[in-house]
């Protein structure tokens, strides 16, 4: 079984993070995650897959230690981002987070107005200049592709957009951090097929800037928009590799069951 | 199989007896509410009402005049009597009186009848026959003599005003003079008095208050002369009124707040009447130990004491159930806190009085005066009931109200809402304070609405706290320091216990407890109103959210 857990790197600056032996517990003692290895590159897409279940959540929010919120959690193992390690002591949770984003599964807007929540995490960092926000809230906004439709009314409550606008808004909101990684969790498991495609248009564009991993169950969208693809089973990384191999012919049988819609 | 499934379909699986129980315990519910508030207003609604004025003439010959307020059987006997408000106490003693209807020769409303209001001893009922001053008759009964009448009342409302006026002048004038007196009595009764020094002292004293009564002069004599004046002119005009049976009393017009006939009014003039009375009630302060007047310092002290406990009480309360919520490390100490605040509910609320009086007023409030009032000591200044120490009792009485409404609310943020905040890299703090507590602002107002209520009708705690039955002056006036946290205040809940249970005159105090307890509602409900309000305002904001 040749898994290539650690791919051979083109280049040292290639790799935006880098998983060694990661282990991860719930409860103390309930593994979620068993020996982890792997790297991400940078300026690609990489698309977590597998059955439910089976902790690629559990890996994405290691990555912005978002896990750390959630008490009884324990972790082995170390995660780099740009070669420093996230888990050292001294680290800024928010500078960290600043640096990796997260979009969630479910949109979640605070309920403020459209222009208050992407300002939110600049406004965080002390950014006061009205102008600058406006900026930030500008750009943030054209990135997402949500400009034209919300341009008129940045000032109306975040609440009234529809599902897919919102979870755009989301991204809009992560992307006014001016982050360097930016996580997915299923961003688009919620959403109908036209919000889900504008979704898939608007990383395609991302990723000419930002590194994105993205959770999906959906095997075509991992088909579609990622460049390499990590399958994940029962804890596991079983095989993770350019995404048309992992597609065409993958080297586990796991992969190829699950790919083929044997089970999950 | 046919009987289990009627089984499942039937009778008693469709619950059919304890919806009806339900539904008779909501109609029972229903009809409490509905017969308490009605009551309330119908017997304190009409208080203000310009009843007709009876005049019965008796077979025994004497004459009884005034409202008829109720009409009862006799116990035991075939026969009915009725309560009359004949007025006059001063010439009667008692101003409600029981007649035997079969005792009744005949019944008239005479178009004269008068009720006059005056300043002491509650109404007088009669026929106002002339208005004399210093002897001779100035005006006599006829066709203006009651727009000449009005016109004097008013006259001397303007008097009392100016008479006011003029004593305030001379108090302020007098003002270094009385500095002067109170150095000149300290140096006669201190504790070196005799010595040499302090006699050589008051000597000059006295010089130099000599000096400046002399230089005052004018701006004394002066406001002093025309207070003389005044009152004599207000002291001349008297009025005659012959009462129903046939005594003609005379009494000085500065006692006549107002008088009216009622059984010449109109529908319209009635309601104009009723009118001004409610306004009078609303606005004025009270009178006669609280049987007549207004209640305006209740209502004050009732609203500003509620002010004081949400201004310091809700804070109090939303910090600490976040600290439990957010910070506090769930265990047994966090559980045991939690039991504690539960429990704290179910406290009589005297214990919180007692707790009050010991703790706010002994060991705060006399910490205050030894600090910072030493020379008013041992006249206690916070070291006393007032209402800041009322409103912080209360604000102890109702925080675990707002703890629970609080933590409730804290638990009711989605937690995607919180790890957005957090994945943006906002600190904890910034969580909490941009995006948690927004969010359970609702909640937190429905324990505060929740407080308010519990707080309006307390009066227990507060009569060891702060609470008496008339004040002079408002917490707040135009004086310096302009809020006076430590007077004492009147509450509308103490009021009515007080009119109704601590009156030497019960009869005539039963419709201002009912005028008044109605008020006392009505203001729980307008409190509670601004509050869903806001609630409902800030709903809207955040509707998104589970609430
Ligand atoms: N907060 C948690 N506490 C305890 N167990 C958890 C928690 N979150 C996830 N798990 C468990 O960890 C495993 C991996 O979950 P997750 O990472 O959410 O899977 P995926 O995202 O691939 O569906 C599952 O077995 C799940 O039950
Ligand atoms: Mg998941």
């Amino acid at each position: 079984m040749d898994i290539p857990m650690t791919a051979p790197m083109d280049a040292a600056g290639d790799v935006a993070v880098h998983v060694r032996k990661l282990s991860f517990y719930y409860n103390q003692s309930q593994q979620a995650l068993y020996d982890i290895n792997m790297d991400i590159r940078r300026q690609k897409v990489t698309a977590f897959i597998g059955p439910s279940g089976c902790g690629k959540s559990t890996l994405l929010r290691c990555f912005n230690r978002m896990n750390d919120v959630i008490l009884n959690t324990r972790m082995e193992g170390d995660i780099l981002i740009n070669g420093s390690d996230i888990y050292k002591e001294g680290v800024r949770l928010e500078a960290l987070r600043k640096r990796v984003g997260m979009v969630f599964q479910r949109s979640n807007p605070f309920p403020m107005s459209i222009f208050d929540n992407i300002a939110f995490g600049p406004r965080m960092r002390g950014m006061k200049d009205k102008a600058v926000l406006g900026e930030i809230v500008e750009r943030s906004l054209k990135q997402a592709d949500l400009w034209k439709e919300v341009k008129d009314r940045l000032g109306k409550s975040a609440l009234d957009l529809s599902g897919g606008q919102q979870q755009r808004l989301c991204i809009a909101r992560t992307l006014a951090n001016d982050p360097e990684i930016i996580l997915m969790d299923e961003p688009a498991s919620a959403l109908d097929p036209i919000s889900t495609a504008k979704i898939e248009e608007t990383i395609q564009v991302l990723k000419e800037q930002y590194t994105i991993v993205i959770v999906t169950h959906n095997l075509q969208q991992a088909a579609r928009c990622s460049d390499y693809t990590a399958f994940f089973y029962m804890g596991k990384l079983l095989e993770m590799n350019v995404t048309g191999r992992i597609f065409q012919k993958p080297s586990v049988k796991d992969t190829e069951d699950y790919i083929t819609g044997k089970f999950g | 199989m046919a009987a289990r499934n009627d089984y499942h379909r039937g009778f008693w699986a469709e619950g059919v007896p304890f919806i009806w129980i339900s539904g008779m315990a909501v109609l029972v519910l229903l009809a409490i509410v509905i017969g308490f508030l009605g009551l309330i207003f119908a017997k304190g609604a009409g208080h203000f009402w310009p009843a007709p004025m009876a005049q019965v003439t008796l077979k025994s010959g004497s004459s009884v005049m005034g409202p008829v307020m109720e009409t009862e059987a006799i116990p035991h006997a075939a026969a009915t009597r009725s309560l009359f408000k004949i007025g006059n106490r001063d010439v009667y003693g008692l101003d409600f009186r029981w007649v035997d209807d079969a005792a009744v020769e005949k019944r008239e409303y005479p178009p004269d009848a008068a009720v006059i209001e005056r300043s002491e001893y509650g109404d007088m009922h009669g026929f106002i026959q002339a208005l004399r001053e210093g002897g001779a008759v100035t005006a006599r009964a006829g066709p203006d003599f009651h727009p000449l009448l009005e016109k004097k009342i008013a006259r001397a409302a303007h008097l009392k005003e100016e008479i006011k006026k003029a004593a305030d002048d001379v108090e302020h004038a007098r003002e270094p003079l009385a500095k002067l007196e109170v150095d000149i009595r300290l140096l006669e009764d201190g504790s070196e008095a005799g010595t040499p020094e302090a006699a050589l002292k008051l000597e000059k004293l006295n010089a130099e208050y000599d000096a400046l009564a002399l230089k005052l002069g004018d701006a004394i004599t002066v406001p002093e002369q025309r207070i003389e004046s005044l009152r004599k002119e207000l002291d001349a005009p008297t009025l005659e009124v012959a009462l129903a049976d046939g005594q003609v009393k005379t009494m000085p017009l500065k006692d006549v707040r107002a008088f009216y006939l009622p059984n010449r009014m109109g529908l319209s003039a009635k309601a104009g009447h009723y009118l001004c009375k409610v306004w009078d009630f609303l606005w004025t302060w009270p009178r006669e130990s609280n049987t007549e007047g207004g209640v305006f310092p209740a209502i004050f002290g009732t609203v500003m004491m509620v002010f004081i406990m949400v201004v310091i009480g809700a804070p109090f309360g939303v910090m600490a159930a976040l600290y439990m919520n957010e910070y506090a490390k769930p265990g047994f100490f966090l559980n045991l806190v939690r039991l504690g605040v539960n429990n704290l509910a179910g406290v009589p609320s005297i214990v919180f009085g007692i707790f009050g009086l010991g703790f706010f007023i002994y060991f705060i409030g006399g910490g205050i005066d030894r600090l910072f009032f030493t020379d008013k000591l041992p006249e206690p200044t916070y070291g006393t009931g007032g209402i800041l120490w009322a409103s912080l009792t209360l604000a102890l009485l109702t925080v675990p109200v707002v703890v629970v409404a609080t933590l409730e609310g804290l638990a009711a943020v989605p937690r995607a809402n919180r790890e957005g905040a957090l994945a943006l890299g906002s600190t904890k703090w910034q969580m909490l304070w941009n995006v948690v507590l927004p969010n359970s602002m609702p909640g937190i107002l429905t324990g505060v609405i929740l407080a308010i209520s519990r707080a309006t009708g307390e009066v227990a705690p507060l009569m060891i706290t702060g609470v008496v039955k008339l004040v002079a002056e408002l917490p707040v006036d135009a004086g310096w320091p302009f809020l006076h946290l430590d007077r004492k205040f009147m509450h509308l809940g103490f009021h009515i216990y007080d009119v109704g249970f601590q009156s030497p005159n019960v009869e005539a105090a039963k419709p201002m407890v009912y005028t008044t307890t109605g008020l006392l509602l009505v203001i729980v409900v307008t409190l509670n109103l601004v509050a869903i309000l806001l609630r409902n305002r800030l709903r809207k904001t955040y509707k998104g959210a589970a609430l």
